[in-house]
């Protein structure tokens, strides 16, 4: 069983710590579901543990089982069973869909995959998921819904087979069929014995993929790490609780900014 | 010069000879003509009649010093050029295609690949001599190593030639640091009630977009290579499957 282990990280991006000593694990079986207030390094972390370079690792270490993981390329990690479904994928002109799930496919697996194999691989893929065939053939995400792109990130999930998945806000943007599409699928893939660890701020989806854990994010740090039950209490009454119960005050998003506003008191402060 | 009564669909190659050449294509004829080993020629000219459409694929391999191409379109003609530039060294290619009559159309493609210290200047022009005539450019072009590109050329619709339509779009991807890549689509416009665009992209490949495709396992050149094929590979639909399949080994041996 593979176990991500996430140790003391800490993380920069643009000269600003967002990350400040993160301490999780995440193993195969198990779903994990990541709270925590907009703007507190959900999404950070996700893109850190996938190596996107924007994002500067200052101190801590990432371990997949006994293997440091912290040096290695995006693309390493995604060899060795991680999966990022992106909030926002990119729309890529020209880079035929089928073609670049193919290319992944090749990436990720040992054996090359025959045409034939792909092609039946891909049709039942795309049936699970209720998207038209015809997807397929398109560029990558280009004029793409929000609700197709986020299916085609399910669609990449189901043919790469990861160990552990992480999913970005994979809810945004879906039809309430569509959820419970990509639902059927997230839980169907557990039963594989998949780890998943799911960014959402909307219950409904974890009321149908049951998570087994919950972990909660407040000031680039872990503050919680519980059972389901934060779930349904997080979403009734929201992150207040934790102010109150833990002492741990919530700072607010873009704390830092606007110093300076734009208008009049700009123009005082460009001539200061 | 050599002059060519083109009938039906021809295959032309013009290994070893310098010679001008001159096409000439009837009214009433749709058909395909495809031109090979036309490096060492320096003027090719088309004379396309009324009532035709005309597929023209021109596949450039070597090194070409000066090509003129140029073609004069006649009433409710079209013209279809795709233009697969994988000359090494040098290319200098001015293309001038004069809408006469009325109801003329000309739609070019050009995919262009530069690498190491290649040189390459192509302009492509397109003259609106008659109103309701219609023009479309698509120049795509990917730059590496030292390499230098440069897409010009002028969508000009004349006096009178209203109604008329004109697209100009560049697009060139910089691989490297030493690259020099410059697009300038220019449009002339001396009319009234017509409709015209132009646009013009130069920069390297988007982070994210390498980002999105290494987190599926592909390995940066592999990425690349993608996006690159992704670029340039549109323009093999202009030729027959063994012409495409020799494009794209040509850019994946290049990469």
């Amino acid at each position: 069983m593979t176990t991500l282990k996430i140790k003391d990280l800490h993380v920069e991006v643009d000269g600003k710590e967002i990350l400040k000593g993160v301490n999780a694990q995440i193993s195969e079986g198990e779903t994990v579901a990541l709270l925590g207030p907009n703007g507190h390094g959900k999404s950070t972390l996700l893109n850190v543990i996938m190596g996107h370079p924007r994002y500067i690792i200052t101190k801590g270490s990432l371990y997949l089982d006994d293997v440091d993981i912290t040096e290695m390329t995006t693309d390493e990690r995604a060899r060795a069973g991680l999966f990022l479904a992106l909030q926002n994928p990119a729309e890529v002109p020209g880079v035929i869909n089928s073609d670049f799930l193919r290319a992944a496919v090749n990436a990720t697996s040992e054996e090359k995959i025959s045409t034939y194999k792909f092609y039946k691989v891909l049709d039942n893929a795309t049936k699970e998921l209720k998207m038209p065939f015809d997807l397929a053939t398109r560029s990558l995400n280009e004029g793409f819904s929000g609700g197709e792109k986020k299916r085609n990130e399910i669609l990449q999930l189901l043919l790469l087979k990861p160990k552990i998945a992480m999913l970005d806000e994979i809810d945004s943007g879906l039809d309430v069929d569509a959820i419970n599409v990509v639902a059927d699928s997230i839980n169907k893939q557990k039963k594989e014995g998949r780890g998943f660890l799911v960014i959402s701020h909307y219950a409904r989806l974890f009321d149908l993929i049951k998570p087994t854990r919950a972990i909660v994010m407040i000031n680039g740090r872990i503050a919680l790490d519980g059972g389901p039950e934060l779930i349904k209490r997080i979403d009734q009454t929201g992150y207040e609780f934790i102010k109150t119960e833990y002492g741990i005050e919530i700072e607010k998003e873009d704390a830092n900014m606007n110093t300076v506003s734009i208008g009049s008191c700009a123009v005082k402060e460009t001539i200061k | 010069m050599k002059k060519i009564q083109v009938l039906s669909d021809l295959i032309y190659s013009a290994a070893n000879s310098s010679e001008d050449l001159f096409f000439e294509v009837a009214s009433n004829k749709v058909l395909y003509i495809y031109l090979k080993d036309i490096e060492e020629v320096s003027s090719i000219h088309f004379e396309v009649g009324d009532n035709s459409n005309i597929q023209i694929s021109v596949f450039a391999r070597k090194s070409i010093e000066n090509e003129n191409l140029t073609a004069n379109v006649g009433e409710n003609s079209r013209i279809a050029v795709y233009y697969a530039d994988f000359a090494i060294e040098k290319n200098i290619l001015n293309a001038s295609i004069n809408l006469n009559k009325n109801n003329a159309d000309c739609e070019w493609h050009l995919a262009s690949l530069a690498s190491s210290n290649d040189d390459k200047e192509i302009a492509v022009s397109i003259y609106h001599n008659h109103p309701n005539t219609h023009g479309r450019i698509d120049n795509y072009g990917v730059c590496e190593d030292n390499s230098k590109l440069l897409f010009s050329g002028v969508s000009h619709i004349k006096n009178g030639s209203h109604q008329s339509t004109s697209h100009q779009n560049a697009k060139i991807v910089v691989f490297d640091d030493g690259c020099k890549a410059i697009a300038r689509p220019i449009l002339k416009i001396d009319e009234n009630d017509i409709e015209a665009s132009h646009a013009a992209v130069v920069g390297k490949i988007n982070d994210d977009h390498i980002f999105y495709l290494t987190s599926r396992g592909l390995t940066v050149e592999e990425s690349k290579l993608l996006i690159t094929l992704g670029y340039l590979k549109p323009i093999a639909k202009g030729f027959n499957e063994e012409t495409a399949n020799e494009i794209y080994q040509l850019i994946e041996g290049r990469l």
